[in-house]
């Protein structure tokens, strides 16, 4: 267990710069989630705290040593890879304890942690297979299994679920935070999915373009996102956005989209004329008669909730609502808006107002 | 036409060169092995003799003699040249300036005649004129003269071959190391294995499989080592450096004795199969059936 500090990092790769100054702090036994579009740099930031790739500028450290010059081999982390990395020509059971053989533990101990890692991971029968003998989802599950054999400092985790079902995906989503809960060890896990983003974190971070956009529990993300980017990552399906300004009628400030289509805002900073993003999360707008009259495009009822497409004046606007609603394509509904859930947005600087 | 008949068509030149110049002759090679043959002797008909020329075979002691030294001489080149070019491999997979050109100069005596690379060592080792005994002479003391000293003859073929073919694994097993997934090193390195548990638990059996095809050709090749020494030692002294391709080749040529020189080499090719099985048994096997 250790806290992992990572100041003003970068990465360069020859002429080309991937990581432009990074910074993020790790307490104790904290489960962070990275985030961020393909290419962000996920990986190469986890990799970096691995000691695989090298750091070019900045600091990062492990419990209170600085480890930049330091080998994997001591900085005693375990890491699940994107790729898996099985070691082909080991059967499942042999990759499993390897970390443990390397460690010349005695071989009962090794023995017991690989079944009952097996145990967990629903391997036990596939123990004397190869690799090559594996789905995806098994290969997976073999490398977690190699990492949660050890009780290291800090667990690395790159996408370790991305190759599961949906079914398995829950059991081991809840067997890793369950792990983290009875070893306490900190973890730093980058993913894809938004529900295991906000369900598993303490922290997420989001990043873009190798710069960390926000850092902060999955609800703030979620309540009170610092820029257009990263509402619109955080939160499934993603927010709706409409481009306008802000207007005052009586006192009473108001947003105008560009086509014209008035919506309430929040009790804002913004000062009149002010060119401004307006979002809005699909499942905060409501439908009633006395809403914002949008016309109806698709209605996608999934049982337990029902997805709509509409037209607010030239702008799509999707919104998710528990109730069962039968509209027609092309049909007058009223979209309700509750200003308290409304997100602004400054045009230019794309910062929250 | 058929395309099936197309292909056996196609196929069909290679399979007759193949027929005349590789499955006749071996055939051949054991028919005359069956016979008394010499066609300049008194008598230069062949005569069918039954499995006499093995029976023979079995009680010459020059032979026998011979086949040992051969074992030998397989096992120590080999296994050397398995671990000089492994360690040249490595070497050649890093970044050092000129790489590219030592590695070409390090493949040059593959493309020699082996004739050739016999010569040019003969004249390297003749005492008082090449320049190994100069040097061993003048740096340890030591007088090389494989004309003389048995040990001196073996340990110079050797060497020999090591030159010579270290360099065929060099580039065997660049080819492996170069194809190998990086990720098994890295997750090793994160599973705290050490350089030496990497090298014993994933280098090692990731390339195996170029090793055990390497050191396969290299001892069907060094088993009938014939040109080389035939003409660094002539076999000798005495019989020490008389191998098997060497001693058929005295068998057959000067004495013209066919019968037993075909004898000798079938017998040869079963036992150099006979190796190749064991190091199958031993090598490639175990894994399998553990697969399995
Ligand atoms: N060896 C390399 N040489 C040059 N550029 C690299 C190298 N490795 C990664 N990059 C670049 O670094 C950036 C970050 O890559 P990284 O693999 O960290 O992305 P990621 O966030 O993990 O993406 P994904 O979600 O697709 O896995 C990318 O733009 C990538 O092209
Ligand atoms: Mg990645």
């Amino acid at each position: 267990m250790a806290d992992v500090k990572i100041k003003n990092v970068i990465k360069r790769y020859g002429a080309v710069q991937v990581m432009h100054g990074v910074n993020v702090d790790i307490g104790h036994g904290e489960f962070v989630v990275l985030v961020g579009p393909s290419g962000c740099g996920k990986s190469t930031l986890l990799r970096m705290l691995a000691g695989l790739e090298e750091v070019s500028d900045g600091t990062i450290s492990i419990g209170d040593r600085v480890v930049n010059d330091i080998s994997p081999k001591e900085r005693d982390i375990a890491m699940v890879f994107q790729s898996y990395a099985l070691y082909p020509h080991k059967t499942v059971g042999e990759n499993i304890g390897f970390p443990l053989r390397m460690a010349k533990r005695p071989k009962e101990e090794i023995d017991e942690k690989v079944r009952h890692a097996a145990g967990i991971l629903d391997l036990t029968h596939l123990l004397d297979r190869y690799p090559k003998q594996l789905s995806g989802g098994q290969r997976q599950r073999v490398a977690m299994g190699r990492a949660i054999v050890r009780d290291p400092q800090v667990f690395l985790f790159d996408e370790p679920l991305s190759n599961l079902d949906a079914k398995l995906r829950v059991t081991m989503r809840v067997e890793i935070k369950e792990l983290h809960q009875r070893l306490k060890t900190t973890i730093v896990y980058v993913t894809h999915d938004q529900i295991e983003a906000m369900t598993m974190a303490d922290k997420i971070v989001v990043m873009r373009d190798g710069r960390v956009e926000q850092i902060g529990a999955p609800l703030d993300l979620y309540d009170r996102p610092g820029n257009v980017f990263v509402a619109g990552f955080i939160g499934s399906p993603s927010m709706n956005f409409l481009r306008g300004t802000i207007a005052s009628t009586g006192g009473v400030k108001e947003f105008v989209s560009e086509a014209g289509l008035r919506l309430p805002v929040p009790p804002t900073a913004a000062t009149e004329g002010q060119a401004v993003v307006y979002g809005i999360r699909p499942e905060h707008i409501g439908v009633g008669d006395n809403g914002t009259p949008v016309s109806v495009v698709v209605v996608e009822p999934t049982g337990s909730e029902t997805q709509i497409f509409a037209r607010a004046g030239t702008d799509l606007v999707n919104a998710v609502v528990k109730d069962r609603v039968r509209a027609n394509p092309g049909q007058q509904i009223g979209f309700v808006i509750d200003p308290a859930n409304v997100h602004l947005f400054d045009r230019q600087s794309e910062q929250r107002i | 036409m058929h395309p099936n008949k197309l292909g056996w068509l196609l196929l069909a030149p290679t399979m007759l060169i193949l027929f005349l110049f590789g499955v006749v002759p071996f055939f051949y090679v054991i028919w005359v092995s069956f016979h008394q043959w010499n066609p300049f002797a008194a008598d230069p008909s062949m005569i069918f003799n039954w499995a006499s020329n093995y029976r023979q075979l079995v009680f010459d002691a020059q032979f026998m003699a011979s086949l040992g030294v051969t074992l030998a001489f397989v096992f120590f080149a080999v296994l050397s040249e398995l671990v000089i070019g492994y360690l040249l491999a490595q070497a050649f997979m890093k970044d050092f300036p000129g790489k590219a050109f030592f590695r070409t100069i390090h493949t040059l005596p593959l493309i020699m005649a082996p004739i050739i690379v016999g010569s040019i060592w003969k004249l390297m080792t003749t005492p008082s004129i090449g320049i190994i005994p100069s040097l061993l002479d003048s740096w340890f003391g030591y007088n090389l003269n494989i004309g003389q000293s048995a040990m001196a003859a073996f340990i110079t073929t050797v060497v020999m071959d090591i030159w010579h073919w270290t360099p065929l694994v060099t580039l065997s097993l660049i080819a492996a190391l170069v194809s190998l997934p990086a990720d098994p090193f890295e997750q090793a390195q994160i599973d705290g294995a050490n350089k030496r548990q990497i090298f014993w638990h994933i280098t090692l059996p990731m390339i195996r499989p170029a090793i055990i095809a390497t050191v396969f050709i290299r001892l069907m090749d060094a088993m009938r080592t014939v040109d080389e020494v035939l003409m660094l030692t002539g076999g000798g002294p005495g019989s020490a450096t008389r191998y098997v391709g060497v001693h058929i080749f005295k068998e057959v040529f000067p004495r013209t004795n066919y019968g037993y020189g075909s004898a000798i080499s079938v017998i040869v090719l079963y036992l150099t199969i006979v190796v190749c099985w064991l190091l199958y048994v031993g090598l490639i096997a175990p894994r399998n059936t553990k697969k399995g």
